[in-house]
């Protein structure tokens, strides 16, 4: 029996999490399963929504079982009848087929949550900004902004002397928010601008690109004053060159917040040396399942159809199509927090047959995981592929003189997946996963581009990192 | 004939053959196994070229890590602390604590360069190109501790490769290229880039071409610009054409062969080696219709913009063909003596 003990800073910390150890192997041991292939993981998951009870189990090739405890729930439950009800199989209602991980119907409440947007504020009385971290996006620092806009100048200049300086100067920024960046950073360009007195202002092109038309609306107010030197774009964030290859080595600053956590991925896990992708199924427990049905007057069996077609037309027209359980699109939207609230995940190890046949993104192959997850011992990983998508698709829109700066949720070492818990959880009504950051930088490498990984400055003790990418050599 | 087609050098390298290179740097597998694995991967190139209708064909430069490692690897006096690598693909730090030793050096001090051309020799009838990274350039991938003066660094190293030369025209080559990448990324020395050209070609008797475009390092251009720097300076060099890039980058620069009265070949870049996005034949025909406003038919070579090393094996294949296709279009206009 292997014991993966993860949450390394819980145990030093914590007595807590220390003292349920012991009787969580006395559980298992006196469990009846085959010790000899049985993986007992403990986590640490700081996130109080999230996909999972407090005891799983995770078949690992149909031959060995990976039993997994969250610490943080083990004191006060009965060990031994979660530890039964685990390995016998919990009961519930599945609302998908088994899929990796990246494809899992977590991420159509997600992409609902931004379309809908406006419906969700309004039923829970928060703008989603208010369920960040501290109540505000990290986005806007006007030193920050300062920063970057005189290293600009000092680009442009160069350039502008050389006489290679292109008559349209673009700005991206991916993720807007309320426009609070944006607004922030040009209002400072303009200043500078007029200090500088090289007229950049009036080259200057800022593209707002963001996924929900609602989002990119209240952007758009907020920069109003700056005219025609802001455009906004509806960007699918995984695949940004469908709409922006028309900025193919323009930009001088692509600028991404709070973005790459919040899109599809799915995970690997090497054990024993073999490599093996993650499948998830979504489904209720019984107890949810019966409990949303009698709100909401529906059957039990009736809720499969009934989230399915919430998550293809919205709340909206789902009171319109069934008023019966829903008399008004509030009664829906209460509809789509409660499955949200109750949506659980199940988990399995299924082999991969090569890296080289995984495929990450349509460009990318698992090949390029091998330095991460191979002759590394056991670990298991995020691919972060949405974000792979949007990084390398971001990658050749940079001028050669240009950056990407991101901030984000970022692993910035891979021995952290050994001592941590990154995901994924729920954030309000977005699924939230950290980022493997040296994936990242492994992949802009390979393309050429140098990653730095600092600390955002502008909030000590925060969890974002900013990730710098620039051309190298 | 006319408009005969060519490559800059480069060909495509395979995610398969750049993990097994990465496997050499990592010391995995053995020299001697890279150097089959290469040429087995040299003669496919070659029979792409050929299948694809390419009248000048290249090695691939499959045996190279990069544009500036092998040359640098292999020069006397060029100091490697560490030759491992990450990947393949990444360069050396390299540097240079003493003047470069003069030739005459010591047997076996050369680079090898005319044993991979004798190499591609045998595998074809076609006529080759040969191309080799220029000194301007290399020297832009050294730490020099060495020379007070930086312009005696890219001198060194053209007599170097002027002795290289030397053996490839002994051996039979042909078509020789000096690549400058980076030129573009220090317009202000091309004068002490084209004298180094000079230093190089210096009593070669072969047929001289000089690349210049704006970097192709992972698909990316490193600059941005124009060829105006290029000119008038280039004139001076001994070179029999000039190989530029103009399908990327728009054909705006050709003003400057009439503007300077550039009247040696053209090598003109009608494939834009960044993008997988395949031309259509009829792009590339008006792309040469479009050269030959300025520059007659008898002085104008079809290539692609740069290598091809970064394209997929299939994207690269169809490039060609394409770039053949379009040259068949322009070709047969030519020889109805309809106006181009």
């Amino acid at each position: 029996m292997d014991v993966d003990l993860r949450p390394a800073r819980k145990l030093r910390e914590s007595a807590a999490a220390r003292s349920v150890l012991g009787p969580i192997l006395e559980t298992v041991c006196a469990s009846p399963a085959d010790l000899g292939r049985l993986r007992v993981v403990c986590d640490w998951i700081q996130y109080k929504q999230n996909f999972r009870g407090a005891v799983v189990s995770r078949p690992v090739a149909d031959t060995d079982v990976e039993i997994a405890f969250d610490l943080r729930r083990c004191a006060d439950i009965d060990l031994a009848a979660h530890v039964k009800q685990a390995l016998d199989g919990e009961p519930g209602l599945t609302l998908e087929p088994w899929v990796p991980g990246r494809d899992s119907l977590i991420w159509r409440f997600n992409q609902l949550y931004w379309q809908a947007l406006s419906r969700w504020e309004r039923h829970t009385g928060r703008e989603y900004e208010q369920s960040l971290p501290g109540g505000e996006s990290d986005a806007r620092n006007t030193e920050a902004a300062r920063e970057l806009i005189l290293e600009l100048f000092r680009i442009w200049d160069e350039l502008d002397a050389r006489r290679a300086l292109p008559e349209e100067l673009y700005i991206l920024e991916l993720g807007v928010g309320n426009g609070s960046q944006a607004r922030t950073w040009l209002d400072e360009f303009v200043q500078l601008d007029r200090r500088h007195g090289r007229e950049y202002y009036h080259r200057l092109r800022y593209l707002m690109g963001d996924y929900s038309p609602h989002v990119l609306d209240r952007a758009r107010q907020a920069v109003a004053h700056h005219g025609e030197r802001v455009s906004a774009l509806v960007v699918e964030a995984t695949r940004p060159a469908v709409t922006l290859g028309f900025l193919a080595q323009k930009a001088f600053l692509v600028y991404i917040s709070n973005v790459y956590d919040n899109l599809p991925t799915d995970e690997l896990a090497s054990i024993h040396g073999r490599t093996y992708q993650v499948e998830t199924r979504a489904f209720l427990t019984e107890d949810d399942a019966e409990a949303i049905a009698a709100r909401f007057g529906a059957r039990r069996d009736d809720l499969v159809t009934l989230i399915d077609r919430l998550l293809r037309i919205g709340p909206e027209l789902l009171s319109e199509a069934n008023p019966g359980q829903f008399a008004d699109p509030g009664q829906a939207v209460a509809f789509w927090r409660a499955a949200w609230e109750a949506l659980r995940l199940r988990e399995r190890y299924v082999p991969l047959q090569g890296l080289d046949s995984y495929q990450i993104t349509p460009s990318l192959t698992g090949e390029i995981l091998r330095p991460l997850i191979e002759g590394h011992g056991d670990v298991r990983m995020h691919v972060s592929n949405g974000a792979l998508g949007s990084f390398t698709g971001t990658l050749p829109l940079l001028h050669p003189f240009g950056r990407v700066q991101c901030h984000d949720l970022f692993l910035t070492a891979s021995q952290q997946y050994r001592t941590g818990f990154y995901g994924p959880g729920k954030y309000d009504g977005s699924v939230v996963n950290w980022v493997n950051g040296p994936l990242l930088q492994l992949v802009a490498s390979r393309r050429g581009f140098g990653v730095e990984f600092t600390p955002f400055r502008q909030r000590p003790g925060s969890n974002i990192t900013t990730l710098t990418a620039q051309a190298r050599d | 004939m006319l408009l005969p087609t060519t490559v800059v050098g480069s060909y495509s390298v395979p995610e398969w053959l750049e993990r097994l290179k990465t496997e050499y740097y990592q010391r995995r597998i053995s020299a001697q196994h890279l150097a089959e694995i290469n040429e087995v991967a040299i003669k496919a190139a070659v029979k792409d070229q050929e299948l694809a209708g390419i009248d000048i064909v290249s090695d691939g430069e499959l045996r190279r890590d990069n544009d500036v490692d092998y040359f640098l690897a292999r020069i006397p006096g060029v100091h490697i602390p560490q030759r491992a690598k990450t990947d393949y693909f990444d360069y050396y730090d390299a540097e240079v604590t003493h003047p470069l030793p003069e030739l005459p050096g010591e047997p076996g001090t050369g680079l090898g360069l005319a044993d991979d051309f004798r190499f591609t020799r045998q595998l074809t009838r076609h006529p080759i190109k040969f191309s080799f990274t220029g000194p301007f350039s290399l020297s832009r991938r050294i730490r020099d501790q060495a020379y007070a003066e930086p312009g005696d660094l890219v001198r060194a190293l053209a007599r170097r490769l002027n002795a290289e030369a030397r053996d490839l025209a002994a051996a039979g080559a042909e078509l020789l290229q000096i690549d400058e990448p980076f030129l573009a990324g220090y317009p202000e020395q091309v004068e002490l880039a084209i004298e180094a050209v000079n230093i190089v070609t210096e009593d070669v008797p072969v047929t001289w071409a000089l690349h210049v475009c704006y970097g192709n390092r992972y698909a990316r251009p490193s600059w941005e610009g124009h060829y105006d720097f290029l000119f008038p300076a280039v004139k001076a060099a001994r070179v029999d054409q000039v190989v530029l890039e103009f399908a990327r980058k728009g054909l705006d620069d050709l003003r400057l062969i009439r503007q300077h009265g550039w009247d040696k070949w053209l090598g003109l870049g009608v494939i834009d080696v960044k993008s997988p996005e395949v031309e259509p034949a009829e792009l590339v025909a008006s792309r040469i219709r479009r050269a030959l406003e300025y520059v007659p038919p008898d002085r104008l070579m079809v290539n692609p913009d740069c290598g091809l090393r970064h394209l997929t094996p299939d994207v690269a294949r169809q490039k060609l063909r394409a770039m053949v296709a379009g040259v068949a279009l322009v070709r047969d206009e030519l020889n109805e003596g309809g106006a181009p």
